[in-house]
């Protein structure tokens, strides 16, 4: 289990790297993968609650280290209203919460289903941006909601959900080789009823 | 709720509750560490990105180059005479500051930078470049390009990597002038702009603001952010209101097309 945990950890890490290589695709309304944001999730989900907040502290404080914007300087005599941005820290609290909404659904993961887990990681990216997105709005004030955004939330969430089968099948490899049950209640049934068979 | 659970969620809730409590210092100080931790590796992939258009500019057809070094070399002539022309008006520009009794200004030295990422984040407009503290980088540092003014430096690295926030964001704010007129605004980005040209919104114009479009709009200098006289772009729209007017302005810089850009030195716009 802390093998699996430090090798999670070291995943993370490396896909932060691997981000910053990723360009948007401007042609998709300025779409992109997120890889931390995937890895958490998939990890999230094959992970006990603690060990998942963990993941969505230092997720959410490294992305948060590398996206937030500084203070808009200059004389307020001149610039009386300057465009706030958001916290940093904010990502802590929306990893956390999407990373309990794809615990949500592990008992359906640990029964072999990941499928859905695939499913629900687009829903959760999507649930991220918009929250983000409707943070910026409520902190900047004047609701704006164009269309090319909406866009790039869908392509980017779509994106990111089409390669999540290739890292729950690295977070298999790595679990099989450290010796992390995720525990496939699904496949011990199977195993009974051919033992009882 | 299991309590191991439920102290892992107190603990993660008391994590974020520090981290949202941070000062701007403690921030800046964060995301420095962070990007020092970053940069051998961004360095590394720069490299490889020069090494890349390197190699496919090897690979063009040899005429190409060398109608395009022909053109280039027609260009650097028309650029060398109006350089000697600029350079007369400079002189003469001098004479009579010193005349008028006018505060001298300090020499234009830019410095030269090259964009290595562009929109590294999700919904910011910003790009990095290959210059940080070592190359003299300040916080606020106007960034301009051959068409005009890009927008400002908003974080800066200790070695060789800022980060730039264009003039298309929200967040840049720059207070403007109307060639010809006595219209004074704050320009800034347009959220949510992807689609085509971005556009940015020249706000708090008087309301009976006459602007015709393709007027020029340039930087006042007001606000100790950027210097006077700095080209901004265009105006395409007035849109009029009750308390103010706004208007939709072209930028003057391609910003789908930035690859060098030119630090003006802080100490010009005080």
């Amino acid at each position: 289990m802390i093998r699996y945990t430090f090798s999670l950890l070291i995943l993370v890490l490396f896909a932060l790297v691997a981000q910053q290589f990723i360009p948007a695709l401007t042609g998709l309304f300025n779409s992109r993968l997120l890889l931390v944001t995937l890895v958490f999730l998939c990890a999230s989900v094959t992970v006990r609650t603690p060990v998942m907040l963990v993941l969505a502290f230092i997720c959410g404080f490294l992305w948060d280290a590398q996206t937030t914007l500084g203070p808009p300087g200059g004389d307020p005599e001149v610039y009386k209203y300057p465009a706030e941005s958001l916290r940093f820290g904010y990502s802590i609290i929306l990893y956390g919460v999407i990373g309990f909404l794809m615990q949500g659904i592990q008992p359906l993961f640990r029964e072999g289903k990941w499928q859905f887990s695939t499913i629900l990681t687009g829903i959760s990216i999507f649930v991220y941006l918009i929250a983000e997105y409707l943070m910026i709005n409520f902190v900047r004030g004047g609701f704006i909601f164009p269309r090319a955004t909406l866009y790039q939330i869908i392509f980017t969430s779509t994106l990111t959900m089409l390669f999540s089968p290739l890292v729950f099948w690295i977070l298999f490899t790595i679990a099989g080789r450290f010796g992390h049950e995720i525990r496939f209640e699904g496949l011990k049934k199977k195993r009974r009823r051919r033992a009882i068979a | 709720m299991r309590p191991l659970n439920l102290l892992a969620s107190l603990l993660f809730l008391a994590g974020a509750v520090w981290a949202l409590t941070r000062s701007e210092r403690t921030v800046r100080e964060i995301q420095n560490t962070y990007y020092s931790c970053l940069t051998p590796f961004l360095t590394a992939g720069s490299k490889l990105e020069v090494k890349a258009r390197a190699f496919r500019d090897e690979v063009r057809h040899s005429k190409e180059l060398e109608a395009e070094l022909d053109e280039i070399r027609q260009e650097y002539d028309r650029l060398r005479q109006v350089e000697s022309h600029a350079r007369e008006l400079e002189a003469e520009n001098a004479r009579l500051r010193r005349a008028m009794d006018f505060q001298q200004r300090t020499e234009f030295a830019a410095t030269a930078a090259r964009v290595i990422r562009r929109q590294p984040t999700t919904w910011w407009q910003t790009v990095e470049i290959d210059r940080g503290e070592d190359s003299g980088v300040v916080l606020h540092q106007p960034v301009v390009a051959d068409g005009g003014l890009v927008g400002k430096v908003d974080r800066v690295g200790k070695t060789g990597f800022s980060s730039v926030i264009l003039l298309t964001d929200e967040a840049c704010q720059v207070s403007v002038q109307v060639e010809g007129t006595p219209e004074v605004g704050i320009l800034s980005g347009q959220r949510g702009q992807y689609e085509g040209e971005p556009k940015l919104r020249l706000r708090f114009l008087s309301p009976k603001a006459r602007l015709s479009p393709g007027s020029r709009v340039f930087t006042t200098g007001r606000g100790g952010l950027f210097p006077a006289n700095l080209l901004v772009g265009t105006v395409e729209a007035v849109v009029p209101g009750p308390l103010d007017s706004e208007a939709l302005v072209r930028p003057s810089v391609d910003f789908t097309d930035l690859s060098t850009v030119f630090l003006l030195p802080l100490q010009q716009t005080q």
